[in-house]
């Protein structure tokens, strides 16, 4: 394919090696191991700049004081508010409420357990609004080895 | 629990994980089945534009069957059994997990991609179709063949519950399958003839105006429309969007052209049809065309603007696409009528 030097992006697998079908000269497809085609990694890291830039909107709306640190957690794992309310079994607009700082500030432990329990965080951390990475990006949890 | 369950699994690394789980477990049972084969009984080939469905605020663009169709089709050849089953709860979703495992069955399992730690970091959006097999347990940690991955991986048990238990957009509600019969002969040519009377059926046979190639059409006239109506931003957003769907890992390059091709080619190899042959590589010169459309798009969202990339001129390459493979079912559909 041509003009493939143009973009020189980092793979965003890493280092894990996927295959694709390429034609062979023959023009026979075969699947072969390896990336061989890049500007998907441009449009890839459209993508994340997109998600990074609502997280940093995200923290600064929380150092204004217009919502709470739920709503740092939530856009961080990429959710909105009827996806959390999903995950968490509660209806949207509860969660809706609890991304305001008023109702947050007042929120029971029980409640707040919920939260940390599934951003895999402390009921302190959400208390005292800590902002930690989101789930996908803590390295401590789970268990990463590839065989 | 058992200390160790082991069964010896073929993992075979390949480009969409729904058709590469159908040829592992079909494999596993004794019929040697490639990944393309799989997608292409299983008519995975698709495309569709669905601006009133939006995922992450953008329009629903899909170059593939729905998820869980090729397994559909798969479980519906005479002969095979599929056993399927969703739960509600998720502890007995991973006690049913391991006595199948306690008996030697690989088990596919449907997750969400978000939740899987052994993803890259960058991959872990929310995607509940994934498919993947789970072929043994140590301690807490499940062996899992993941198709898309070059070899076996491990997750802890915990993690898995909860990508099986992933919500939102196609929720897999803990659905687990695994196959109990196979016959010994699949019978390929009347499931390759089948499989490409619905491909066709749905690529230019179908009088909605969203899919198929009134579809690609259709979506070709609204990107031309896009930096009017959206701004240069939410555009290049919409359109990264597009060549994400076309290129992400799992289509096999080229929204899924290239697979199809290679099926297409076997095909004709099995069946001695040269027509099958001659579509692949006018099928493989559209996914080209898809490419090159993807690269300008590239250079688009970059900045980095060639002379002539315009919008105008990506909805011309678009439309080119769409000829070409209205070209290959066509002529696949002149060919099903004389079998």
């Amino acid at each position: 394919m041509e003009a493939e030097n143009d973009f020189n992006e980092k793979d965003i697998a890493e280092n894990i090696t996927t295959v694709s079908y390429i034609a062979n000269r023959k023009g026979d497809q075969e699947l072969v191991p390896g990336t061989f085609w890049q500007p998907v990694n441009v449009v890839n890291h459209q993508a994340w700049q997109e998600i990074e830039k609502q997280i940093e909107i995200s923290k600064q709306k929380i150092r204004a004081g217009r919502v709470s640190c739920l709503h740092y957690y939530m856009t961080a794992n990429q959710m909105d508010p009827g996806l959390l309310a999903q995950y968490t079994n509660q209806s949207k607009w509860l969660v809706r409420l609890h991304l305001v700082p008023f109702f947050f500030k007042r929120l029971q432990t029980k409640a707040l357990q919920t939260y940390a329990d599934f951003f895999m965080v402390s009921t302190d951390d959400l208390r005292q609004g800590n902002l930690k990475p989101p789930i996908y990006n803590n390295e401590e949890h789970g268990s990463q080895s590839v065989d | 629990m058992e200390a160790s369950q082991l069964i010896n699994f073929p993992h075979n690394q390949s480009a969409h994980c729904e058709s590469g789980v159908a040829a592992n477990l079909l494999t596993h049972k004794g019929i040697d089945i490639s990944e393309a084969m799989a997608f292409g009984i299983g008519s995975g080939l698709f495309f569709g534009y669905f601006p009133f469905i939006r995922i992450n605020a953008l329009p629903l663009v899909t170059y593939r069957a729905a998820a869980g169709q090729i397994l559909k089709r798969l479980g519906r050849i005479p002969g095979v059994t599929l056993y399927q089953k969703k739960f509600r709860s998720k502890a007995q979703a991973m006690a049913e997990l391991d006595e199948a495992l306690a008996d030697s069955i690989p088990v596919g399992l449907q997750t969400g991609v978000f939740w899987l730690p052994y993803f890259p970091k960058a991959l872990r959006f929310h995607f509940n179709a994934h498919n993947l097999v789970v072929y043994g347990k140590k301690g807490d940690e499940y062996l899992i063949s993941d198709p898309v991955f070059p070899g076996p991986v491990r997750c802890h048990a915990d993690d898995l519950a909860r990508a099986r238990f992933a919500s939102g957009a196609l929720a897999p509600k803990g659905k687990m399958y695994y196959l109990t019969q196979a016959p010994e002969n699949l019978g390929l040519e009347k499931l390759i003839i089948d499989g490409i009377n619905s491909v066709c059926k749905t690529m230019i046979g179908s009088p909605f105006p969203l899919i198929g190639i009134k579809g690609i059409r259709f979506m070709a006239n609204r990107l031309e429309k896009w930096p009017g109506r959206l701004g240069k931003e939410r555009a290049d957003l919409h359109l990264g969007h597009v060549v994400r769907m076309q290129e992400e890992i799992g289509t096999g390059g080229g929204g899924f052209r290239f697979m199809y091709s290679a099926f297409l080619q076997e095909s004709g190899k099995e069946l001695g049809a040269q027509t099958l042959l001659d579509s692949a590589s006018e099928l493989t010169a559209a996914g080209d065309c898809w490419r090159q459309f993807a690269v300008m798009a590239a250079r688009i969202c970059k900045d980095r603007t060639r002379e002539g990339d315009s919008y105008m001129a990506m909805a011309e390459k678009i439309r080119e696409c769409a000829t070409l493979e209205e070209r290959v079912f066509r002529g696949l559909d002149q060919w099903l009528k004389k079998q």
